[in-house]
């Protein structure tokens, strides 16, 4: 038994200490925004936030992370109102949308870092492949969260 | 507008659903097909279910796998339905001759627009005259003095009006219309406007259901393994040791490999590891890459070379690589099997091809197998194929439970149906009026069709070949530049690696040789590029302006900065179809001077009919440029001692947001009808990156991918 606290909720969870965290969040914890791509932190699309940093949560344990603050697509906002959510729909960002929580995560990410991020600062910092090529909208919808984020703030 | 399906009627039948709601069902051919007094009311609401509270659900035929064909007919229906938008629920159907062109129910070769345009909207205008006239009939008024407007039912003279959800069940009571009356472009509503993506809620809170989300009450999870070499057969694996891993329950053979399941994702992947299958055997043992161009060539020179004699002579040969989908959702399936029934959850593209597979495992007849269609993760053709679904039923039918099947990323790359490779020759001779007087083609690849149509292998031809390429092949449409004394010839290569539907087939094979060729005419004729291609396209004025128009929006021929430089190309889709899409783009890219290639800018202009949702037509061209740039610079799968060399992405590289550059599309304005739009720009992007690349540095590019050639 492993404690995990996940968007704010303390969750016991009955798996091994090495399994890793994407597969204990979609099959033991049920949240399922969180998706398989490679299994070997190169696509990004299981990015979730420990604390404020993006992590692949196919290549961490459940061990290594229990009792931190692990934030999923799910938990961004109560309402899909947070800014980048927002920016997102404006843009019409997502095509098939797999691989879009993880966009979404590690923008939200970067944004923390660099409120006012240049281009090549996005390219830099956004590493998620997307097979449907919504990158352009990718880019612009960061922008426009950086704006909104700007309003909120 | 042309209305071409007009000629085949729509029946539509309506019934009450339990509650007083309206369903709606229409048959295209037959109006018995829906009057058999046994249809259920599931059956009778296939297009369109209007419940009391106002709620609409339409059922579409098309798979959804982000080319937004939910949208799009959804768009269709409540246009003419002149449904409340924001009420609209949209799913995948059932699979259901209704559902079926030619006898099949699938998603691909761009068409959920394009073969629905007339159909969906029959549908909807006839729901919407049924429910004027049950208005009308309650108020006593004549149908004339009723209006439909945002879904409800309006008379103007006395002020009343009635919500859908009220007339939906005096709706039921009344004939069906045959011959609805569609609108005109100018009464339209929805149709031309950039509405939001129907799902992008849901996409971007973590709640759209994909095929490995699905959760089903007992489910067990599956991690596979199967011969490495294809077509190889399972030689020996260690049962006890995978059955001794924490949470595994079963070890199930499957075709050309084994499952093992488990309670969890993880633990059936750490049985998988545990089981260590060795496999032998296969028909593609002791293949590898260099092979493989050997034997192309060899296929090529058996074609004959041939003497071409005159003043300027192009003689060249082209390779293009096997190329892999790499959808970002790897390939899955869930499905649970009963002694009398068969229920299948999957991200397909081919609900016919489903219901195949899941016949032939279970010995079920097609009302026992229930097959839901969830959203796909991307799809490119790659699930049209389904031997994902053969698995999940065939280990469901061992166990009788529910069971998902998940591929491993590893999995999912060294077990796809791969973009054929291929090698053409041109040997190309230039008149005194700088076009050519002969045109030699030869071409060898495998051929994929002749796997579906076994006579295609008998007689060694590939329509694939041909469609897209300038031929002389009378049984097809000629191609769009007229070109004199051409004569094509090709032959099928088989090597025992699966091959199938990539993103448009035989064009992001054909348009790299066409739009390469052309290049190297030109350059050998001394003409501008953009120039000389014009001179091809006389009878082809779509075409030509389409050209004209990206050439403009580009600034071709305007000074670029050093180290820059143009290349452009076109396309069209599909070439066998009496009206096409018509594509064509300019790509900006850089050389630097230590052989840095980047591309900065690339310009599109698409004419494809007339554009329902200009905003998602735009998103399909974007990812077009992005996907078959990706495969232009990077991409290729190779074979090593029978196998796949590349297995996830690592070894297989696709762009990423740094590669993405500036992409500007626009829409040539149309009347004409819809002619698809998912496919088109795939395929011109790769010669006009190597087409630019040439321009700066004097290399002509012949093999794909640009990968790390030497530009300077």
């Amino acid at each position: 038994m492993t404690e995990l606290k996940i968007n704010g909720k303390n969750r016991l969870v009955d798996v091994e200490s090495d399994t890793p965290l994407l597969w204990a969040i979609r099959d033991t914890v049920g949240l399922t925004g969180t998706k398989y791509g490679c299994g070997i932190q190169q696509c990004g699309a299981c990015t979730v936030l420990i604390g404020k940093r993006p992590v692949r949560s196919c290549g961490i344990t459940v061990g290594e992370v229990a009792g931190k603050d692990i934030t999923t697509i799910e938990g961004l906002s109560e309402d899909s109102k947070h800014p980048v959510q927002l920016a997102w729909i404006e843009e019409q960002v997502p095509q098939c949308g797999y691989c879009q929580s993880g966009q979404i995560m590690a923008a939200v990410s970067l944004l923390e870092r660099k409120p006012n991020p240049t281009d090549q600062e996005i390219d830099r910092g956004m590493l998620n492949l997307c097979r449907c090529g919504t990158y352009p909208r990718v880019r612009k919808a960061i922008h426009r969260a950086s704006d909104l984020l700007k309003e909120v703030s | 507008m042309k209305n071409t399906n007009m000629n085949r009627r729509t029946f539509l039948k309506v019934t009450t659903v339990a509650g007083g709601g309206l369903l709606v069902g229409c048959s295209f051919s037959s109006p018995k097909l829906l009057s058999t007094p046994q249809a259920s009311e599931e059956e009778l609401g296939m297009w369109i279910r209007i419940s009391t509270d106002n709620k609409i659900t339409l059922i579409v035929p098309s798979s959804e796998m982000g080319q937004q064909a939910h949208t799009g007919q959804a768009m269709l229906v409540a246009e003419e339905l002149e449904a409340d938008w924001n009420s609209i629920k949209v799913v995948t159907a059932q699979v259901h001759p209704e559902y079926m062109i030619s006898g099949d129910q699938d998603t691909g070769g761009s068409g959920s627009i394009r073969d629905w345009w007339d159909k969906l909207r029959q549908v909807g205008a006839g729901t919407r005259e049924m429910l004027i006239t049950a208005a009308a009939r309650k108020w006593g008024v004549p149908v004339t003095e009723c209006q439909a407007v945002n879904g409800r039912i309006q008379h103007t003279a006395s002020g009343r009006s009635l919500s859908y959800g009220q007339l939906a069940s005096a709706a039921t009571k009344l004939s069906p219309p045959d011959s609805p009356t569609l609108k005109t472009p100018d009464q339209y509503r929805l149709l031309g406007k950039s509405l939001p993506k129907i799902h992008t809620p849901t996409k971007v809170n973590g709640v759209a259901e994909f095929g490995i989300d699905v959760r089903r009450p007992g489910m067990l999870f599956a991690a596979v393994s199967q011969s490495p070499v294809f077509g190889g057969q399972v030689k020996s694996y260690d049962e006890a040791a995978a059955k001794a891993v924490k949470g595994v329950e079963a070890v199930v053979p499957i075709p050309n490999g084994v499952a093992v399941v488990a309670d969890s994702t993880w633990h059936a992947k750490q049985g998988l590891e545990a089981l260590k299958p060795q496999f032998e055997g296969g028909d593609s043992a002791g293949l590898d890459s260099a092979k493989v161009t050997a034997r192309l060539s060899t296929a090529l020179d058996e074609l004959g070379k041939v003497e071409v004699t005159a003043e300027k002579v192009l003689d060249v040969e082209y390779e293009m690589p096997y190329l892999h989908h790499a959808t970002m959702e790897p390939m899955n399936c869930t499905a649970h099997v009963s002694t009398d029934s068969c229920k299948i959850w999957v991200p397909t593209q081919s609900q016919t091809e489903t219901l195949k597979a899941a016949m032939e495992v279970t010995g079920f007849s097609e009302d026992q197998i229930q097959i839901h269609t969830t959203l796909l993760g991307g799809g490119f053709g790659r699930r049209l194929l389904p031997d994902f679904v053969t698995q999940a039923v065939t280990v469901s039918k061992v166990l009788q439970k529910p069971v998902q099947v998940v591929w491993s990323r590893e999995e999912d790359t060294q077990h796809g149906y791969y973009r054929p490779t291929s090698m053409s020759r041109f040997q190309v001779g230039l008149g005194g009026d700088s076009k050519p007087v002969q045109w030699e083609n030869q071409v060898a690849q495998p051929n994929f069709l002749a796997q579906i149509v076994p006579p295609l292998d008998w007689f060694n031809f590939d329509p694939l070949a041909v469609v897209a390429s300038v031929h002389d092949y009378t049984i097809f449409p000629k191609h769009f530049y007229k070109v004199e004394g051409v004569e094509m010839t090709h032959t099928g290569v088989e090597f025992g690696v699966p091959v199938g539907p990539w993103r448009s087939p035989p064009n992001s094979l054909n348009v790299f040789y066409t739009e390469s060729v052309m290049d190297e005419l030109a350059h050998l004729a001394e003409i501008d590029p953009l120039d000389y291609r014009l001179k091809f396209l006389g009878e082809s004025p779509k075409h030509r302006s389409v050209l004209e128009q990206v050439a403009k929006q580009a600034g071709w021929g305007n000074p670029l900065p050093e180290g820059h430089g143009h290349g452009i190309a076109i396309n069209d889709w599909f070439g066998l179809d009496e009206d096409t899409s018509v594509v064509a783009e300019v790509a900006e890219v850089s050389v630097s001077k230590r052989g840095k290639l980047k591309v900065h800018r690339v310009d599109c202009v698409i004419d494809c009919g007339f554009a329902v949702n200009p905003d998602s037509v735009k998103a399909q061209l974007e990812g077009s440029i992005v996907m078959g740039m990706s495969a232009a610079l990077f991409e290729q799968i190779t074979l090593d001692d029978g196998r796949i060399a590349e297995s996830n992405f690592d070894d297989y590289r696709i762009a990423r947001l740094r590669d993405t550059p500036e992409i500007n599309v626009s829409i040539v304005k149309s009347d004409e009808n819809p002619t698809g739009a998912g496919e088109p720009g795939i395929s011109p992007i790769v010669p006009a990156i190597t087409n630019a690349i040439f321009a700066i540095t004097g290399k002509r590019l012949r093999r794909m991918p640009i990968g790390r050639q030497k530009l300077v």
